[in-house]
């Protein structure tokens, strides 16, 4: 294996941890969200249709366009429109940039696509960690 | 450069072009926000969307842009024609940033032909439309809001 290889193969590496360390930071900030979104009429399908879509796409922008219409579409704001809600998740996922950067800062990297990748990735954990509390506190709910 | 690089190298730079330009997008609609959405409503953007998506070439996209700023220039609708213009404007400089997206994308073949540029400019004009209909529509429920609490 190539030096240049190993440096990546290290890279990548270091990514996943740090990604992972973030992942985990995220949990008492999701946990408000997912309790903030049982107070809406939002089922189990509509979040994990977030979350799937999250998972699937390579833009960060497809995940806060798709929240962006569903605020705008609910004009009864009993759903992700409620009580600002969608909204504050815009701004939360597109904070996660802020994220990506320290990360890309803290290993010495400058690539401009790969802190968009890293933000896309942090993203997907947020709402796959949303998604999980959501599902539980519905169930909860509904026992 | 094999083709599957190409096409993932093309997939990875439109993604990474997209997630750039939803800021400029989202300029666009806050500039024009006090069109929406009774002078430009939503029912016109989900049209332009429809259009966009099943375009098959970019002058697919202009040709229906013109035609509502004509159709607005003869209602006497000035600040909706000069809408649809601005929109033709600022898609229409995107086959700029195709080319220049092209340029970082050598062909398999080496080659690069107009066709090529067509269909990039016509995709990234999809993307920013996506932009602009979702940042349009996101601030609507809460101006009605506003507006029920003035009556």
């Amino acid at each position: 294996m190539s030096k240049q290889a190993v440096q990546e193969v290290a890279l990548r590496v270091a990514l996943e941890h740090a990604i992972a360390r973030k992942s985990d930071e995220y949990d008492q900030r999701v946990r408000e969200y997912a309790d903030r979104l049982t107070g809406t009429k939002l089922d189990k399908t509509q979040v994990r249709g977030l979350e799937t879509l999250a998972s699937t796409t390579d833009k960060v922008s497809d995940i806060t366009d798709w929240l962006k219409l569903r605020v705008g579409r609910d004009s009864g704001r009993e759903r992700w429109a409620k009580e600002s809600i969608g909204r504050d998740l815009v701004n939360e996922l597109e904070g996660l940039r802020n994220d990506a950067k320290k990360i890309m800062q803290g290993l010495g990297q400058g690539e401009p696509d790969l802190e968009r990748q890293v933000h896309l990735r942090l993203c997907r954990e947020f709402l796959k960690h949303l998604a999980a509390h959501f599902e539980y506190l519905k169930a909860e709910q509904e026992r | 450069m094999s083709e599957l690089a190409y096409l993932l190298k093309r997939k990875q730079n439109i993604a990474a072009w997209s997630d750039r330009w939803q800021a400029e997008a989202a300029r666009f609609a806050d500039s024009h926000r006090d069109l929406l959405p009774k002078r430009i409503t939503n029912a016109q953007l989900y049209g332009l969307g429809n259009v966009v998506r099943s375009a098959r070439r970019y002058a697919d996209i202009e040709r229906f842009i013109r035609h509502q700023a004509d159709k607005a220039e003869r209602a006497g609708k000035l600040d909706v024609q000069g809408y649809w213009n601005d929109l033709k404007d600022a898609l229409g400089k995107l086959r700029s940033e195709a080319q220049a997206l092209l340029k970082t994308l050598p062909l398999p073949s080496g080659a690069g032909n107009r066709e090529d540029l067509d269909e990039l400019h016509r995709e990234l004009a999809g993307l920013y439309v996506q932009h602009l209909i979702a940042h349009s529509l996101y601030w609507t429920p809460a101006q009605e809001e506003s507006r029920k609490g003035e009556k």
